[in-house]
């Protein structure tokens, strides 16, 4: 009887569901929402959900309420491929957004090119999303790694560097960012010499040995991509050597960002040249100031992360696209998304038609210490576009 | 000497390899970090050890436990105090109350289950302490500071080491000492050796059992929670810290032999060198070195090299 019941509930849900699902969009939303990846994830669903509720507020997407479907990747990419599948079969999604790890963006991507489905990767930055693997509909609006190692041989060559550690984590990112930076210190710096390479396993906690090896090599400028708690805890154990005395650190994976210099306090080493897509100090463009603010008020500080920008905008992109193609059909939205311009808290952001890249820049600078607060700042902060010159 | 550096920086094309011939305080520097970093390890896995010699639970959520050391350094010394020692006097504190509510209201009853009840169990313990840190910690990624008076570096003649790698090196060995005279020398220890014999006729003798349970329990898991403290400042308290330790300790006390003090001491040296000489001298193998003194000793001597072969008097 219970189970009758309980068959005739599940039945019940299918068919509600079944019928809502005519006059609403759905949204599959890919972050790692618990576990480690979540000191991630958890921003970027603040800023996903921003610009959902900002658009079922102006009466959402072709006039259907959106509605957004998370599951969590786990930072794995077979857990983000199984949860990717299970958003367009169970849950009928029309579109994937989101993507945390270089590894997780290109799973999600697989999937989306077995399904039909359109994938806007809003945060995985290996180069191979948007070259020998992209497909029709793949479009990304993060950076990318060719973009971030172009930016880091300008600054080297703007620090006058000649010898170069690179230090990288061992997976999709580092490898392709050591590729990045190999041809941006080739543009930008070509008497620069690179004299070490080094490979740091994911999730890596100790790196005495590495530290020692990047000390003894005489390199005055380390090129790195550890993001996250690989820095925090790399630069834990290379500030008692010294390290940060001896050379400039000039790293991507956003380390620049509020949420790890706001945390590390006064633990933050000299020396540091870093990337970061956002800082809730730093107005580049008016409408920031509105963005920042209601960001705050939905994450409950005032000094907001830098990852939910990325989420938002995202959603903001799929929002536009759809509205200019009038239909949420994987295809069509794929062709509007083709050369597609939105403005963005950050500034105007413009998909290439050919590779499905957003031409998003990064803001780049060195983070020095500020007179009445307990964190180091981005000071100067420099605007980097997303433009390679041969 | 140098045509050695030059076949193995040439024909070899081995610059770590290089680096350490040509280098010695490089292969010195090298070696401290391999002692530091295995005392480290060994605070840890001793308790996870020392907890499976006399209960026989193979505790899965001592990594968890390690991870809340971590935490409660972060709050008490970085939030709150700014005393970085008080910090790890409470990760030790906090773990034994931990330890006390978890052994009583759950390992009581499954001393005498099968292994893979026990392993259920305690896997269930992992999985609700990684849900409380994040309700009680969030999901950020903290820093510690180090404690003030050991934030830079001492000359030891052929170069300068942070002060604070030193201090483990000392402190580790310490440890090692003090829980081998206290298994040895005391009333308590004789008893917890007493209790890994035969639990029966020490019950049968008037000994309160329970009691050394919960005390080596305790002993254990604030083994753990100093553990933990003490590696804040270099591992920066974050989700998922658990299950990186506990991977580590699995293979130390494995090698050292499950049960043995010594062992893990041992096991945890074996480590540190493997992992600092094998990163510099084929780094693309770093991740599967551990596992392959795992593999080694499984093969040669699967009760570990301290330990002892089951069924005896188990």
């Amino acid at each position: 009887m219970r189970r009758s019941l309980l068959a005739a509930t599940a039945a019940a849900a299918v068919l509600a569901a079944g019928a809502a699902q005519a006059d609403e969009i759905r949204i599959g939303v890919l972050y790692p929402i618990a576990g480690t990846g979540a000191v991630y994830g958890e921003p970027a669903m603040h800023g996903h959900n921003m610009a959902v509720d900002e658009l079922n507020a102006a009466g959402g997407i072709l006039g259907k309420k959106i509605v957004s479907f998370a599951r969590d990747t786990k930072l794995k990419p077979a857990a983000a491929s199984a949860a990717a599948k299970e958003l367009i079969t169970k849950d009928g999604v029309n579109v994937l957004v989101g993507g945390l790890s270089s590894a997780v963006g290109l799973a999600i991507s697989e999937v989306a090119r077995q399904e039909g489905v359109v994938y806007v990767a809003t945060i995985p930055k290996t180069i191979k999303l948007t070259t020998e693997k992209r497909h029709d509909h793949v479009f990304r609006t993060a950076s990318h790694t060719d973009f971030e190692g172009d930016a880091m041989g300008q600054i080297v060559a703007k620090l006058g560097l000649k010898k170069i550690c690179d230090i990288q984590l061992d997976y999709a990112y580092g490898h392709d960012l050591a590729a990045g930076i190999e041809k941006g210190l080739k543009r930008h710096a070509p008497d620069a010499e690179k004299v070490l390479d080094l490979r740091v396993k994911l999730g890596a906690t100790d790196y005495n040995a590495f530290i020692s090896q990047i000390m003894g090599a005489g390199c005055d400028g380390v090129t790195s991509g550890l993001w996250g708690s690989h820095f925090v805890n790399f630069a834990q154990q290379g500030s008692p050597f010294g390290l940060f005395n001896q050379i400039k650190y000039i790293s991507g994976g956003e380390i620049a960002s509020h949420e790890i210099a706001g945390k590390m306090k006064g633990d933050y080493p000299d020396n540091v040249w870093s990337n970061t897509y956002e800082l809730w100090y730093h107005h580049h463009d008016p409408s920031h100031v509105a963005f920042q603010e209601a960001l705050a008020e939905r994450s409950g500080t005032k000094e907001t992360a830098m990852w939910p920008v990325l989420a938002y905008i995202g959603v903001k992109f799929i929002a536009a696209a759809a509205e200019k193609a009038g239909s949420m059909d994987a295809d069509a939205l794929a062709g509007a998304l083709k050369g597609m311009s939105i403005s963005t808290p950050v500034g105007p952001r413009t998909i290439d038609p050919e590779t499905h890249q957003a031409d998003t820049g990064q803001f780049w600078g060195p983070m020095v210490k500020k007179e009445g607060v307990d964190y180091r700042v981005m000071d100067p902060v420099t605007f980097i576009p997303a433009v390679i010159e041969e | 000497m140098d045509s050695l550096i030059q076949f193995v920086q040439q024909d070899l094309g081995n610059p770590g390899l290089a680096a350490l011939l040509s280098n010695p305080s490089f292969a010195f520097i090298q070696l401290m970090n391999s002692f530091s970093q295995a005392m480290n390890l060994f605070i840890i896995a001793a308790g996870l050890s020392l907890i499976f010699g006399v209960l026989r639970v193979i505790n899965f959520a001592h990594g968890a436990f390690y991870m809340f050391g971590a935490y409660i350094v972060y709050s008490v010394a970085q939030e709150w105090t700014g005393n970085f020692w008080l910090g790890v006097a409470a990760a030790g504190l906090g773990l034994a109350v931990m330890a006390v509510v978890i052994e009583r209201g759950l390992f009581q009853y499954i001393y005498d289950k099968e292994h893979l009840m026990q392993l259920l169990l305690t896997f269930a313990v992992v999985l609700i302490l990684s849900d409380v840190a994040k309700i009680i910690w969030g999901t950020d990624q903290y820093s510690v500071s180090y404690p003030a008076s050991m934030k830079g570096a001492v000359d030891l003649g052929v170069t300068f080491y942070p002060t604070y790698r030193l201090f483990l090196i000392v402190v580790g060995p310490a440890i090692a000492i003090g829980l081998w005279l206290f298994t040895e020398r005391t009333r308590f220890g004789r008893l917890t050796r007493a209790a890994t014999q035969d639990r029966e006729m020490l019950s049968a003798l008037g000994v309160n059992v329970p009691i050394i349970y919960t005390g080596v329990f305790i002993l254990g898991s604030v083994l753990a929670g100093i553990g933990g403290g003490l590696a804040a400042p270099f591992n920066s308290p974050t989700p998922g810290m658990d299950a990186t330790i506990i991977v580590d300790c699995f293979v130390i006390v494995i090698v050292g032999g499950l049960g043995s003090i010594w062992g893990s001491f041992i096991g945890a040296i074996i480590y540190g060198l493997v992992f600092n000489y094998g990163s510099v001298i084929v780094p693309n193998w770093q991740d599967v070195f551990p596992f392959l003194i795992l593999l080694a000793v499984l093969l040669v001597r699967p009760w570990g090299l301290f330990g002892k072969p089951e069924g005896g008097n188990a």
